[in-house]
């Protein structure tokens, strides 16, 4: 088709006028200014042409390709003299301790080349035994916290130590001078404190806790005559009874509590029990996320739960009931108080029943309930007690006022942020104001420290001596695993806090000398194994950990001291006969604790006035409880991006905290009911007593209707704080005082609803399986378990062929591949899984998972290499649609919305190597492939980033990097691989990837790679259990199991030989390396449906006659 | 490659050589020799003046007392010393009152007499140790050096191109006078491009088969080329870098001449994956006395003092001047390749050589390998894996026995277990 008409583009051309013509011979217009950028002025002079300036383009394009082409010179520095215990490139571990005033766990520390890079459990302690949490996992990376400060700092400006302790020293010498720390559980710290208030008569030591378990010391107290808190045996319990206590996530020793409640939830074939968990509260927590049955009750009512259990428990015993209102908003849970006692009383001692309120009566009620159950001694125990959070909220309180009276004139604040943690009815912050002095020993400039005159920094946990005495006969010790960074001569340097105090209190000795007096003179005498204390310290600090058979009370006294002024240490030989000796003489200030409890006569307590106060509290139309996120906790490593970052296990929100409410109140206000990251969410205003903060609503299924929840540790409120400075909002505001209590749960809020909205970003929008249990996501009722056919509730998958249904494992498109040598297998028991988390974090630090960020997290790219699945159940199943005739498109509907109170699964989900990969098959460069013992590997270096591999993979596990997280400047405030000193964390043996390239589990390839080589060196066949890849190290539950599959005698092998073993998608032929055990609940209500069972069992036994 | 088995080769047979008319019937002095290295050489000079921490012993028996008194000196000089010896007392005193280690029951009479055999003897000649590399038994043959390929395509080039005039104008004379007899018109006089474009228009479809086969032979030898790309020394690897070290230190005087054992000074190679460049602490082991190298004197040896804040006169560290060292590293990896020393060494059992080249002999150490990733490959396809023995291996053995069960000459290699894996070395 030719072109008959014509276009001009102006008049000009239509008349081809000379101007036009002559014009048009030349490309442009007008002359191209080229002349004039090169040459400037000169241009008539040289007549640089558009030659030149190419040639000129091209000789400068080809110079700078030249120069990259220059050989990039390497640089080896050796050592002057190489410290003998250090081998490069080969990992050192030191046994430690993680107490941060909050947790405690004992850990090991791996380092390479001096600098700590992973954290991990310490299975010699009888303790954690091995469990860590999401927060001491992350606690390596607080050492490499750039908000750390390098030196002390006087009235804002960094300073010498000179000049620090002769400013506080000066404040010292007058006045009343307090110090004020977060439970120490140091005996050696106790005596250091000591030793300061020997000098300095005057001062006070006051300590409290941010998170206040004060009413579980004062119930203790009313009831068995001891200001202690209970250590407690979940191991030996069978029912488990919470009220709002999440003891598998935050409340008084988490990483301890959970290691003990999975052991009694390892169901098998052998032995098929468990215990039975009841839970009543408000926010659905991790714990009540994993109870059996759940109730939803207000923070106004648990009280009374506890006083309606105590009388059914107390008719059920014989005991005397207490008076007090116990009529519950729930009619259900009103219903189950009295079957939960009856199960209560029948496992008598071998139950356990705790509750989380700060509320004495509460507390007094539950002593109560336990002691009618004959649990002390058993399941919960006084005498052993815990030394954890020993804090007195009325001694804070009554030191709040001292202030404000003007009548402190020096405050040190060690452990403790009080200026952000206080309640804001204490006005904490003005009465900080009127005190002359105030020293800080806080590692970083957080919210008090702003305020102080002076900021005496302490070092970082890792690199500090320490020791610690959680619960009374089980001691630990904690060494430096690095010298300090910020040290001389490059900063003035940090400076740990007990040789400050020694310091100051005059004692001539370091901290660490110090620490080895204690231990000869307290420690060492109280075992009996070595009979020297070289030998015995050398031993201790191998291990970490000391567990002595009869505990004595490490008396927090001074210490003698030599001419010199140094504690005295005596030598070996006159040791043991001198440390008794100082026994001795102690003994009789302080008297072993079993002696004190039964030289004093055991208190009535009053139940009635317990359940008085329980009860008395009446509750709003809408009642706050506040509550802290696993990730944060009580918000002391808020600066910690892994933790920032980490999606909150229900919620699967990060980088914020909201208010959670329940879905129909939500809808109620007219707000937004859904979570999508596409959608904006609510924001709200709550007010409480005057404050009030607004922050974004969070649709949160399971949260009791007429309640609100708001996480703590947000809403830090200092620049230096880069990660976590202005994210969320502060609700330690929230906090109020009752009963000379700090309070967690406020009984009337109101709220309302702004008109702005706030962007979520969650690692997971959709709430429920969608009734997919069968191929995803396996459950089954302990009674179906222990009586039904595996055939009802785990089916083997079956798959139509011409021959009729067969097994899916009999089908195969792809040939089989030999795995000679090892064929690696992880098992997940999603039994014992709790969902907490620790395993993400420990994954992101072995394997250098990148920090994203909200807004990136937002576009679903985050970058973990494992995630938690979380799964709501819905009211809806494909059962009653099709006994209620309800339509296609309805039932997926419904199936879409949790349940008001959903049974909650968590699934961990990784790479699932599968043995006939969909990803391997699609990518066109061959960047991923399988190795001969099952793994699937991705080759970074090979990559090209097309991203068919993650478009075809199933189970969606596979990560792009969409940016260069590690120098991108759009990273660069909390990404630590951008940071001079966050890099440290890095581990060495695994590659930081860059952009562009696919990402995923790689099994921990460098573990098993330097496992394997220990064995060939060793010339032995590897060892079952040598390898452990990082999540299963992590895990507090061992619900994770790694292993070679063929060897037969692996726990691996065992593992899925019982009948609990599955693969995800088994359908769809993958062959997953990845297996796991079907859920199993300690629940009456069947899971299965069996007739339906029955049905396909004909249809099978039809199909297979015909 | 050839000329340089050539060079080897014929070095070593040099070596040997000589060694053999040097030694030929004095055994004694050849064994002198290597106890001399191993247990005076770090205080002596064998044949020249120089002073390390004791005097050199050039001449040495023109000065002491006849008879056996060096045999008495050398067993045991405390003895004389305290017995009153005159001559020893005064060397004792000369030399700084450092006293000599006794070597009584360390050497035997026979080792000495060995030893003063060996410094009776001539200076001895440096002798290349260890095997040359791919020359093993070869020695009594010569080894002809083959003709490089590139003058061999060179040399084609030139004899068909005389080829293709001398035919072309013949061919063209002939067809010309052809056609002067049949009548016909001469061919029109055409350039040789002329007439290949005629050629070419000619034989369309065949030309454009042969550009397409060209084209894909370009192609993969591009596509091969790209496994040889380094980025570090010559345009394809990084084969031939020799950079100069803050130090010049030789390997050739330490691992050659001296014969000190690579695991000394790295001696991290059988533990980790990094081989280990010695800290500054093991210089000093050797170099606190010895202060005076063969061929730098001082000058090189005072920067291991200065690294190490060593005062050779007072013969005191002060640990607050001490300055590392920056060694340029000549063996680069890139970063996503994890390699590990331990395993080839200990559990391979490859030699240090198999990689390195003959170290012994490098004044300044040369990559010798490429370091590409065919090289890697190539080597785990031939080498054979060394499982007899270990017991890790055990399982792996038998089921690898079973696979190839039949097959004659299957080696276990290293490919053959998975060594060319991607996730074996990429993490």
């Amino acid at each position: 088709m030719s072109m008959s008409k014509k276009y001009w583009r102006g008049l000009s051309e239509l008349n081809e006028s000379p101007e036009f013509l002559k014009q048009h011979q030349s490309e442009f217009a007008e002359p191209l200014p080229i002349d004039e950028f090169l040459n400037g002025e000169e241009e008539e002079k040289s007549g640089t042409s558009r030659r030149d300036f190419l040639k000129v383009m091209g000789f400068s394009t080809a110079a700078v390709a030249l120069a990259a082409c220059e050989t990039p010179v390497n640089k080896a520095i050796p050592y002057i003299v190489k410290p003998e215990e250090v081998t490069p490139g080969v990992a050192n571990w030191y046994a430690s301790t993680f107490y941060d005033g909050h947790d405690y766990a004992s850990v090991l520390v791996k380092t390479r080349e001096g600098r700590p890079v992973k954290i991990e459990g310490n299975e010699f302690s009888k303790i954690t035994n091995g469990a860590t949490s999401a927060r001491v996992q992350a606690s390596v990376l607080g050492l490499y916290d750039g908000a750390r400060l390098a030196g002390p700092v006087l009235k804002g400006a960094y300073t010498t130590w000179k000049n620090a302790d002769d400013a506080v020293g000066k404040a010292l010498g007058s006045g009343n001078a307090v110090l004020l720390t977060s439970t120490v559980i140091s005996p050696s710290t106790k005596a250091v404190v000591a030793e300061f208030t020997a000098k300095y008569p005057n001062a006070k030591h006051v300590t409290y806790d941010a998170v206040s378990y004060s009413a579980l010391n004062a119930a203790n107290k009313n009831v068995f005559g001891k200001s202690v808190v209970s250590s407690y045996n979940f191991n030996k319990a069978k029912t488990i009874v919470g009220i709002a206590c999440d003891f598998l996530g935050t409340w008084l020793s988490p990483v301890e509590f959970a290691n003990q409640y999975s052991k009694t939830r390892k169901v098998s074939k052998e032995n098929p029990e468990m215990s039975k968990h009841y839970h009543f509260e408000a926010n659905l927590s991790l714990t009540g996320a994993n109870a059996d049955y759940r109730y939803m009750v207000k923070p106004s009512e648990y009280g009374k739960v506890v006083a309606a259990l105590y009388n059914e428990v107390a008719g059920a015993t014989g005991g005397s009931k207490v008076s007090g209102e116990t009529k519950l908003g729930n009619a259900e849970a009103e219903k189950a108080i009295a079957k939960i006692a009856k199960e209560l009383v029948e496992n008598k001692g071998n139950s356990l029943v705790v509750a989380g309120a700060n509320d004495e009566g509460i507390q007094t009620l539950v002593n109560g309930i336990n002691k009618m159950l004959d649990n002390y001694g058993k399941t919960v125990d006084y005498v052993n007690h815990s030394n954890l959070k020993q804090a007195n909220d009325k001694a804070f309180i009554d030191l709040v006022a001292d202030m404000g009276a003007g009548k402190v004139s020096v405050l040190m604040t060690h452990n403790c942020n009080p200026v952000y943690t206080a309640p804001a009815s204490l006005k904490f912050a003005d009465a900080y104001k009127k005190v002359a002095t105030k020293v800080s020993f806080s590692i970083q400039m957080d919210e008090t420290s702003q305020m102080a005159d002076v900021v005496c920094p302490d070092n970082h946990y890792l690199e500090s001596w320490g020791d610690a005495n959680p619960k009374a006969g089980h001691f630990s010790l904690q060494q430096p695993t690095i010298n300090q960074i910020f040290s001389a001569p490059r900063y003035e340097g940090t400076r740990q806090f007990q040789d400050t105090l020694l310091a100051w209190a005059g004692v001539k000795s370091n901290y660490y000398t110090y620490l080895q007096a204690y231990w000869q003179n307290h420690v060492f005498p109280q075992q009996g194994k070595y009979l020297d204390f070289a030998s015995f310290w050398a031993h201790t600090l191998h291990d970490g950990v000391l567990k002595v058979n009869v505990a004595k009370e490490t008396p927090a006294v001074v210490m003698a001291k030599d001419s010199a002024g140094m504690p005295i240490m005596s030598g070996i030989a006159t040791a043991i006969a001198e440390a008794m000796d100082s026994v001795k003489t102690e003994e009789v200030k302080t008297t072993p604790v079993k002696e004190t409890v039964a030289a004093e006569a055991m208190p009535t307590p009053d139940y009635n006035k317990a359940a008085a106060m329980a009860t008395s509290v009446k509750g709003g139309a809408f009642e706050l409880a506040v509550y802290e996120k696993i990730g944060l906790g009580n918000g002391n490593q808020s600066n910690n991006p892994w933790l920032m970052e980490l999606p909150d296990p229900i919620s699967k929100v990060t980088w914020d905290n909201y208010i959670t409410m329940a879905p129909a109140d939500v809808k109620t206000m007219g707000m937004n009911e859904m979570l999508r990251q596409d959608i904006m969410g609510s924001i709200a205003t709550i007010t409480v007593n005057g404050v009030s903060v607004t922050a974004p609503v969070y649709p949160q299924p399971g949260q009791a209707p007429g309640t609100i929840g708001l996480a703590l540790g947000y809403g830090r409120n200092s620049k230096a704080l880069k990660v976590a400075n202005g994210i969320g909002v502060n609700a330690f505001g929230f906090l109020n005082v009752s009963n000379e209590t700090i309070q967690f749960a406020s009984p009337s809020v109101t709220i309302t609803k702004t008109d702005d909205t706030h962007k979520f970003s969650a690692t997971q929008v959709q709430h429920t399986i969608m009734g997919r249990e069968e191929a995803i996501l396996r459950e089954v009722s302990l009674n179906e378990y222990k009586t039904k056919d595996q055939e009802v509730w785990n089916p083997a998958t079956l798959i139509q062929t011409h021959d009729g249904k067969v097994p899916i494992a009999e089908v195969d498109l792809w040939d089989d591949y030999a795995r000679p040598n090892h064929k690696w297998g992880l098992t997940i028991d999603m039994t014992s899984c709790i969902g907490c988390a620790a395993c993400v974090v420990a994954c992101s630090a072995e394997n250098n998972v990148a920090v994203v960020g909200k807004k990136e997290i937002g576009r679903t790219r985050d970058m973990y290499w494992l995630r938690i699945d979380r799964y709501y159940s819905s009211d809806m199943t494909k059962d009653k649609a099709e006994a209620e005739h309800i339509g296609y498109k309805q039932m997926n509907l419904d199936l879409e919305t949790p349940s008001n109170n959903p049974k909650v699964s968590f699934q961990p989900m990784m790479c699932q190597h599968c043995n006939h990969a969909p990803c391997e098959t699609v990518c066109p460069v061959l960047a991923t492939s399988h190795s001969n013992e099952g793994l699937n590997m991705m080759t970074y270096n090979r990559c090209i980033g097309t991203r068919y591999c993650a478009n075809n993979c199933p189970f969606k596990v596979r990560r792009f990097n969409w940016f260069n997280y590690n120098a991108n400047e759009w990273f660069a405030d909390f990404n630590p691989a951008q940071q001079e000193l966050g890099r440290m964390v890095l581990n060495p043996d695994v590659v930081v990837r860059s952009r562009g390239v696919m990402e995923k589990c790689s099994m921990c390839a460098q573990r098993l790679q330097a496992g394997k080589l220990e064995a060939k060196k060793a010339g032995a066949p590897l060892v079952d259990g040598s390898i452990r890849t990082a999540c299963q190290q992590a895990c507090p539950t061992n619900a994770i199991m790694f292993g070679d599959v063929n060897d037969e005698n692996s726990e691996i092998s065992k593992w899925r030989n019982g009948n609990r073993n599955y693969v995800m998608l088994e359908d769809l032929g993958v062959k997953p390396t990845v297996s796991y055990l079907v859920k199993v609940r300690n629940q009456e209500e069947a899971i299965h449906n069996e007739e339906k069972h029955e049905e396909h069992k004909e249809e099978k036994h039809e199909e297979k006659h015909a | 490659m050839n000329s340089r088995m050539f060079q080897f080769s014929f070095k070593s047979l040099l070596g040997i050589a000589m060694m053999l008319v040097l030694f030929s019937g004095n055994m004694k002095a050849e064994d002198g020799a290597k106890l001399f290295k191993q247990n005076c050489a770090v205080c002596h000079a064998s044949h020249t003046d120089q002073k390390l921490t004791g005097p050199g012993l050039k001449g040495v028996f023109d000065r002491i007392p006849p008879g056996d008194w060096v045999k008495r000196w050398i067993l045991n000089n405390e003895k004389m010393i305290k017995g009153g010896d005159p001559y020893a007392s005064k060397i004792f005193s000369e030399n700084g009152k450092a006293a000599m280690t006794v070597f009584e029951g360390q050497i035997d009479d026979k080792g000495v007499d060995a030893i003063i055999a060996f410094l009776k003897g001539p200076a001895p000649v440096v002798v290349l140790p260890g095997k040359p590399v791919g020359g093993t038994g070869n020695e009594g043959e010569e080894v002809k050096p083959g003709i490089e390929p590139l003058y061999f395509v060179l040399g084609s080039i030139v004899l068909l191109a005389i080829f293709i005039t001398t035919f072309r104008s013949v061919r063209t004379s002939l067809q010309n006078s052809a056609n002067r007899t049949e009548g016909k018109p001469e061919n029109p006089d055409m350039t040789f491009f002329e007439e290949a474009r005629h050629w070419i228009s000619g034989h369309r479809r065949l030309v454009g088969v042969l550009c397409i086969v060209v084209g894909f032979m370009g192609m993969k030898s591009c596509w091969d080329a790209c496994y040889d790309i380094g980025v570090y020394y010559d345009w394809k690897t990084q084969k031939g870098y020799h950079p100069d070290q803050p130090i010049k230190f030789s390997h050739k005087i330490h691992a050659g001449e001296n014969e000190i054992a690579c695991q000394y000074c790295h001696n991290t190679v059988e533990k980790s994956r990094h081989a280990g460049i010695p800290s500054v602490n093991v210089c000093m082991n050797c170099h606190k006395g010895i202060q005076e190298g063969p061929t730098t004197g001082k000058t090189e040896i005072a920067k291991i003092y200065a690294a190490a804040g060593f005062n050779p006169t007072t013969q005191k560290y002060d640990v607050s001047k001490t300055n590392p060292l920056s060694w340029l590293k000549v063996h680069n990896l890139p970063d996503h390749v994890y390699f590990n020393h331990s395993q080839h060494v200990v559990v391979g059992k490859i030699e240090c050589a198999k990689c390195h080249g003959d170290v012994k002999a490098m004044t300044t150490v040369e990559q010798k390998a490429p370091l590409t990733m065919r090289w890697c490959v190539d080597c785990h396809r031939t080498t054979e894996v060394a499982m007899a023995g270990n017991a890790y291996y055990d399982r792996l053995h038998k089921a690898l026995k079973e696979k190839y069960k039949g097959q004659y000459d299957v080696k276990f290699t290293v490919d053959k277990i998975g060594g060319l894996e991607c996730g074996k070395c990429h993490y």
